[in-house]
């Protein structure tokens, strides 16, 4: 039973073991080296190199090895193979010295088995499987034999339990065997070209194929090492530049043809979609639901005759239904209801009394309404008049200004007693005073003037006791404003005679007399009227400190006394409104600064460079004051003199006042700067009449002057000086060049002494200047110097060239060169020629200025496309259309040339390609 | 219109392809002028982008300047005609208005004429610019205007009041008059469009045509210039010398002269409180002034018995003429009038500034020349003198081809609406009266002091880090001190050397002003106290 079904099974495998010799490769095990040495001899007919092939393999345990049915294909190989007896030798010899070094195993077997490889080609052993399989089976209970026992074991059992006879579960271990097969044929590595050979034998080419395989053996090729990755791509890029390069280069003509065009154009025909509302909304298609129903209405052919025979027939179409009424009757019941519950609510919110509910209506109210302010300009307005009535309540009322009876407790008691709350009502109130006050959104802005605000002010600071006094000054400043105009009036006509403007003079100073008696007058009621509004207002300097808080006016420290306080402010009454009175007392010479600062809030001390500082400022201020002061000078020597000269052609009238001091003025006459009403006069009569005339005339008035000691000839050197003024003209020119030179390239500062250390001692002027200053003034002058040479009046003795720099004009020159130019002769070569319409024919107009890109709106600029372009071109042609470089098919002309320049010019990258 | 009275004979005929070769050589001289300076030179142009556009842009030039040159050839046929004389010895200036009268065609003989106006002074004159009108202002308050082509008194109107110039704004619509106490503007049919009381008293008026600035001398020795399409005054600046009445303004910058009395020639413009060129042309008060149309020549004539021409490129005297002289004019071709008591001289450059007597003319003795004017595309010149108006004819002084885009003697009302519109809009802005309108939109030179912007300090930084950074060479050193980490730290400290002073100066920018001056004491302060002299100011100058 055994044998048969052993049989079987290598009947069965013998059909396979070409294709498991061929695949199954070296590395078998040592088992299946034992295998083999028990198999020598049987194995004939094989091919020395695919014997070889067959060295070690990986040791396999015996499962596996079961598995894989090695020693059954063994045995059918055995069987099948049985021709190449002798090659089968020369393989075992070798396989078995291996087999004999690595294990001891093999000397067990006795010789007699390795002699049978020097067995005869011929020998056929065509029985011997089956005996070798009793052999097998027989001699030793080896590894394989087991397995086969097991395999038949195995099979028996299947038999048994299913009852299906044996073949159909040999044929499935079959099958599984292949499959691991072709796994192990993945799995091995080397695959000879003889391997892949050997099943194309018989084909047409393969004995040229195996001629050109053994050719190559014969001489073995060196394969070099790879080079490593960095290397290759290396390789690799500078081919590929070597590409890209040569399509990017190709491009180069058209890119610099376009960069060098002084314009390109992008204006071929082309169809710009709508141009009008209309065309859009009658290729209008309805596609949502919403836009098909509306069309569908609207083409409703009911609805469209409808409304084209009579709008009676609408009516008809205009039918509710019953659902809809009602529906409606629904809605509007409900409203009445919500109607009704709001106004329930609002009268309950009516009655509430609660003050914070009311604030915070309140606050929702004023904002809602401030909202309202800005959106409505008529509702801006009301709420301007409304502001400024309350203004003009407050300015009346003064009710929010501490006026109250509980404020002037408080006051009176002093704030700093008070607790903070109390403070803070105050300072709310006052707060609200100045709020209030405020002009806010005044309807007529201009009707402010500095007069009322004046008295504005005033109105803060004093009681009402003192409008009296603010009268009296009203009319002290009116009086004032008299004096002055009088100076100023009798300047006209006649008047202008110098004779007659004695005469106005003396009666002017008559006038101003009597001018200052009522000055006086008005100083001493005034003076009295403080003395007696004093007390009260102290008592006010006392609480006012709230007053001090807001920065109003401060008096002082709190120490000085009183009678200090008081006089100062007497003065700085009078000096606010503009009194002279104070001056003529001798009192009004110093302290006048001091209050002004006291007035300006700043530091008491009193120095005397501020000092000085604020009289001047006082003093162009005031420039009342000043005439004034004149003005009694003038009660001394009379100062004031007017002499007419007759210089080049012109007169001049000139005034000096010798009691300016720093009007250094001396006998020898100035020109005025202001032209007075008198010169324009004179200046007309000259040109009217002859010269001669004029002189004569002047010199007669003069003749009537020269009684007063006032009026002074101008030296007979003077005039002479004046009527040959040309002959002077050169020296006098250079002495302004030199002005205008030392003007414009000052001349450096003389080094002087340092201020500070060794001053006292002298110890400065001993040694003489430092050295560093010496010589920084000598580098300046040396550069002043070079400058003036520089100059370009430098060599001219009769021109002045200013060299002042002209801020305004600089804005029309380029303060570097622009962009893409680097030197500046280009830049300027290029400007120089005039692009105008006013410089150049029409013709050659519109090559100068057209702009860099032409294009019509609304066109899509499509990439640029490849075109062959000579690149020693000249841009002689100024149109170039850049558009899909398709011309215009208007005229057949140019058609033909588009389509020749077609065909010559390959038109993508990608034809060019191809084409190569 | 420009009349030949004895015109060159015609050349003798040439082979006609010498001829062709004379055109060609005439068009390229002429394209030549056209082109407005050399071509640039590109060798130097690194830049390939750059070069190729201005090479393009310099043919368009080179095409532009062909054009214009071929147009010239057509558009400007006549060429004023000049007495010559037909031997050595004949002088043009002998020949008198009733020897050319009878030889000249009908229309120019009625250019000739006079109009006596005894009764209201003296009289000033002025055309428009084309022109076509012209203005006349008696001295006594008498105002008329004449077209001067039609022979046809557009308006004649008294103002009872002193009449000390007249000037037309822009064009016949508007003309200004200085008054006895303001400047007025009249439109051509004599009513009163305004009254600009910013300038009183004035004394002489002058229109800036371009710019739209009349300007005006006044009493009070002030220059002023109100521009007259926003009525805005936009400079006013007190000379300083004096009143004057002797004003001019130069063609080609639109410069303001004045003259005054210490012999001086100053020169304004509006931006600018001090005169740019102050010029000592004569020892003795300047009578007159008048500009060369190229703005390069400049007649003064003083009370020292001289009239001088003076090149403005050199500031020399190219010719000094004796005699003294009330008024002077130069004519579009560069003729030089100049008038005393009743005499009237003619001058004309004989080539190379070589100034020669051309013309004379004398109106009755008693008779005292106010203004002479030359009437613009003709060869008549208008002489304002206290007897009324003359008008003579002298050849050779009118510009004879006249330029529509620039006047028009013929051009209709739309015309002159158009070209109104069209000066409005490019009106140029006060800034623009400059030396040199050719350093325009050129690069403006740094002033020594100017200081470096901050930018531009970066800028400059960013440039010498790169060249550093490119140039630098650092040394391989000994082992250790080789490593890649110590040559980069290297190589920054050379850039940060490289940035240092620049960063120096980027701080400096920074601190904004410098240290405050120490003070200085001050000699006068000497004879002060000790303790005082710290206290001593430096008195204004």
């Amino acid at each position: 039973m055994a044998d048969s079904t052993e049989k079987n099974r290598k009947k069965q495998k013998r059909t396979k073991t070409k294709a498991v010799e061929s695949t199954f490769l070296s590395k078998t095990s040592k088992y299946e080296k034992k295998g083999r040495t028990k198999m020598k001899g049987k194995r004939k007919g094989r091919d020395n190199d695919q014997r070889k092939r067959r060295g070690g393999g990986p040791r396999l345990p015996n499962v596996l090895r079961q598995e894989l049915g090695l020693d059954a294909k063994r045995n059918s190989s055995s069987e099948s193979d049985s021709e190449g007896g002798e090659d089968v030798r020369d393989f075992y010899e070798l396989d078995e010295e291996v087999a004999q070094e690595e294990s001891g195993k093999n000397r067990r077997f006795d010789e007699v088995e390795n002699y049978q490889y020097e067995l005869p080609d011929n020998f056929e052993d065509e029985e011997v499987p089956s005996d070798e399989g009793e052999d097998d089976s027989d001699k030793s209970e080896g590894e394989d034999q087991r397995d086969k026992e097991d395999g038949e074991r195995h099979l028996r059992m299947l038999q048994d339990i299913t009852g299906i006879p044996k073949e159909a579960f040999d044929g499935e271990k079959k099958k599984r065997e292949e499959v691991l097969l072709s796994q192990a044929d993945v799995r091995s590595e080397i695959v000879t070209i003889h391997d892949l050979l050997a099943p194309l034998q018989g084909m047409p080419g393969y004995s040229s194929l195996r001629k050109r395989v053994l050719q190559q053996e014969k001489q073995p090729m060196t394969l070099q090492a790879p080079l490593p990755k960095s290397e290759r791509d290396k390789v690799q890029r500078k081919v590929s530049d070597k590409f890209a390069r040569k399509e990017i280069t190709k491009w180069e003509g058209v890119v610099k043809r376009n960069r060098e065009a002084p314009t390109l154009f992008f204006e071929q025909d082309q169809n710009l979609g709508y141009s009008t509302v209309g065309a859009i909304a009658s290729g209008f298609e309805p596609r949502t639901e919403f836009e098909k129903q509306m069309a569908q209405l609207r083409q409703d052919p009911e609805l469209v005759e409808a409304y084209k025979n009579d709008g009676a027939k609408m009516l008809e179409l205009n039918k509710v239904s019953v659902k809809d009424v009602i529906d409606r009757q629904n809605r509007l019941a409900k409203m009445r209801s919500l109607l009704f519950r709001h106004e329930m609510k609002a009268k309950r919110i009516k009655k509430i009394k609660s003050k914070t509910y009311h604030k915070i209506k309140k606050k929702e109210r004023q904002k809602a309404a401030s909202a309202e302010l800005e959106m409505n300009p008529e509702a801006a307005k009301q709420q301007a008049i409304k502001q400024e009535q309350k203004r003009a309540e407050e300015r009346l009322t003064l009710k929010h200004k501490n006026s109250s009876k509980w404020a002037k407790r408080i006051l009176k008691r002093g704030l700093d007693v008070q607790d903070d709350a109390t403070r803070a009502a105050i300072a709310e109130q006052l707060q609200k005073h100045e709020e209030l006050k405020r002009k806010m959104n005044s309807m007529n802005n201009n009707e402010s003037s500095t007069d009322e605000e004046s008295s504005d002010d005033d109105d803060e600071e004093e009681d009402e006791s003192k409008r009296a006094l603010k009268a009296l000054n009203k009319a002290k400043e009116k009086t004032a404003k008299v004096l002055e105009e009088g100076d100023e009036a009798p300047k006209k006509g006649l008047f202008a005679l110098p004779f007659m403007e004695r005469g106005l003079k003396k009666r002017q100073e008559e006038a101003y007399e009597e001018a200052r008696q009522a000055l006086e007058d008005y100083d001493a009621t005034l003076n009295q009227l403080q003395d007696e509004g004093e007390e009260g207002e102290e008592e006010t300097q006392q609480n006012s400190s709230a007053v001090k808080m807001t920065g109003k006016r401060t008096f002082g420290p709190a120490k000085k006394p009183v009678a200090q306080e008081y006089n100062k402010r007497q003065r700085l009454d009078d000096f606010g409104k503009d009194s002279d009175s104070e001056e003529e007392d001798g009192e009004f010479d110093e302290p006048v600064p001091q209050i002004i600062e006291d007035k300006n809030d700043k530091t008491e001390g009193v120095q005397l460079g501020t000092a000085l500082l604020d009289e001047e400022q006082v003093m162009a201020q005031h420039a009342i004051f000043r005439n004034l002061d004149d003005m009694e000078k003038a009660v001394g020597p009379k100062t004031s003199y007017e002499v007419a000269i007759f210089a080049g052609d012109s007169f001049r009238k000139v005034r000096s006042d010798s009691g300016h001091s720093n009007k250094a003025t001396t006998s020898s006459v100035i020109h005025t700067s202001k032209p007075s009403h008198e010169t324009k006069e004179t200046d007309q009569s000259y040109e009217t009449d002859s010269d001669t005339e004029m002189v004569e005339g002047f010199l007669t008035t003069n003749l009537i002057t020269d009684q007063k000691p006032d009026y002074e000839l101008p030296s007979q050197a003077e005039l002479v000086r004046r009527v040959f003024a040309g002959d002077d003209v050169a020296a006098e020119f250079e002495r302004d060049k030199l002005e205008t030179l030392n003007e414009e390239n000052p001349e450096p500062e003389k080094p002087a002494l340092v201020p500070g250390w060794g001053q006292w001692t002298h110890v400065q002027k001993k040694k003489g200047l430092p050295d560093w200053m010496v010589r920084e003034h000598e580098e300046k002058k040396r550069k002043r110097g070079e400058a003036l040479k520089k100059r370009k009046d430098a060599k001219f003795d009769h021109v002045i060239i200013s060299e002042t720099i002209n801020r305004k004009a600089e804005k029309l020159m380029a303060t570097s060169l622009p962009f893409p130019f680097t030197s500046k002769e280009a830049y300027e070569g290029n400007m120089r020629m005039p692009i105008g319409p006013d410089f150049n024919p029409a013709s050659a107009l519109s090559a100068l200025n057209r702009p860099e890109i032409i294009k019509k709106p609304g066109l899509i600029i499509q990439p640029i496309e490849y075109e062959e372009v000579d690149p020693d071109e000249t841009h002689d042609q100024p149109k170039r259309i850049i558009q899909g470089a398709k011309p215009k098919q208007s005229s057949k002309e140019k058609s033909k040339k588009g389509k020749l320049s077609n065909k010559l010019v390959p038109k993508t990258l990608g034809k060019k390609v191809k084409s190569t | 219109m420009g009349e030949k009275e004895e015109s060159n004979e015609p050349q003798s005929l040439n082979p006609a392809s010498n001829q062709e070769e004379g055109i060609l050589d005439k068009l390229e001289k002429k394209a030549k002028k056209y082109l407005r300076g050399n071509k640039t030179n590109l060798k130097n142009l690194r830049d390939k982008k750059l070069k190729g556009q201005l090479e393009v842009r310099e043919k368009i030039y080179g095409n532009a300047a062909k054009v214009a040159a071929r147009a010239e050839e057509w558009l400007k046929p006549s060429e004023e005609g000049l007495l010559e004389p037909e031997n050595p010895l004949e002088r043009t200036y002998r020949i008198q208005q009733s020897s050319i009268l009878p030889e000249v065609d009908v229309l120019s003989v009625s250019k000739a004429f006079d109009m006596k106006l005894p009764d209201l002074g003296p009289y000033t004159i002025r055309y428009l610019s084309n022109g076509r009108y012209m203005l006349l202002g008696g001295q006594k308050g008498h105002l008329a205007m004449i077209d001067v082509l039609k022979m046809d008194c557009i308006k004649e109107f008294q103002v009872k009041e002193r009449v000390r110039d007249v000037v037309f704004l822009q064009n016949d619509q508007l003309f200004a008059v200085a008054q006895k106490k303001f400047t007025y503007v009249y439109n051509r049919h004599g009513t009163e469009i305004h009254c600009l009381k910013e300038n009183q008293h004035p004394l002489k008026l002058e229109y800036l045509e371009k710019h739209f600035l009349l300007v005006g001398t006044n009493n009070f020795s002030q220059l002023h210039y109100q521009d007259i399409s926003t009525g805005q005054v936009v400079a006013n600046y007190r000379t300083g010398l004096g009143p004057t009445s002797v004003m001019c303004s130069n063609p080609y910058n639109s410069i303001i002269s004045l003259g005054h009395s210490g012999g001086k020639l100053t020169m304004w413009k509006p931006t600018s409180g001090k005169p740019l060129i102050t010029m000592l042309c004569h020892h003795g008060p300047i009578t007159a002034v008048a500009y060369h149309p190229s703005g390069n020549l400049v007649a003064t004539a003083g009370m020292d018995k001289k009239v001088k021409i003076w090149d403005l490129r050199k500031f020399e005297s190219i010719h000094s003429i004796p005699g003294h002289a009330q008024t002077l004019d130069f004519s579009q071709k560069g003729l030089l009038a100049l008038a005393n008591g009743s005499r009237v001289q003619v001058w004309r450059d004989k080539g190379d500034q070589d100034f020669g007597l051309y013309m004379t003319h004398s109106i009755p003795k008693g008779y005292q020349v106010g203004t002479v004017k030359f009437r613009p595309y003709e060869d008549v010149l208008g002489l304002g003198h206290s007897m009324g108006f003359s008008s003579i004819l002298i050849p050779g002084s009118g510009e004879p081809n006249f330029d529509s885009w620039v006047a028009n003697p013929y051009e209709t009302s739309k015309q002159r609406s158009k070209k109104e519109v069209r000066a409005l809009l490019d009106k140029l802005p006060p800034e623009s009266i400059m030396l040199d309108p050719g350093s325009i939109g050129m690069v403006r030179e740094r002033q020594r002091k100017e200081k470096l912007t901050k930018r531009e300090i970066e800028q400059q930084m960013v440039e010498a880090v790169v060249e550093v950074k490119s140039n630098v060479e650092i040394k391989n050193k000994t082992k250790g001190r080789n490593k890649p980490s110590k040559r980069a730290k290297r190589k920054q400290e050379e850039v940060f050397n490289a940035k240092k002073p620049f960063l120096e100066k980027q701080r400096e920018t920074k601190e904004g002003p410098p240290q405050k001056k120490r003070r200085v004491l001050l000699e006068v302060a000497e004879d002060l106290p000790k303790s005082l002299q710290r206290f001593a100011k430096k008195k204004p100058m």
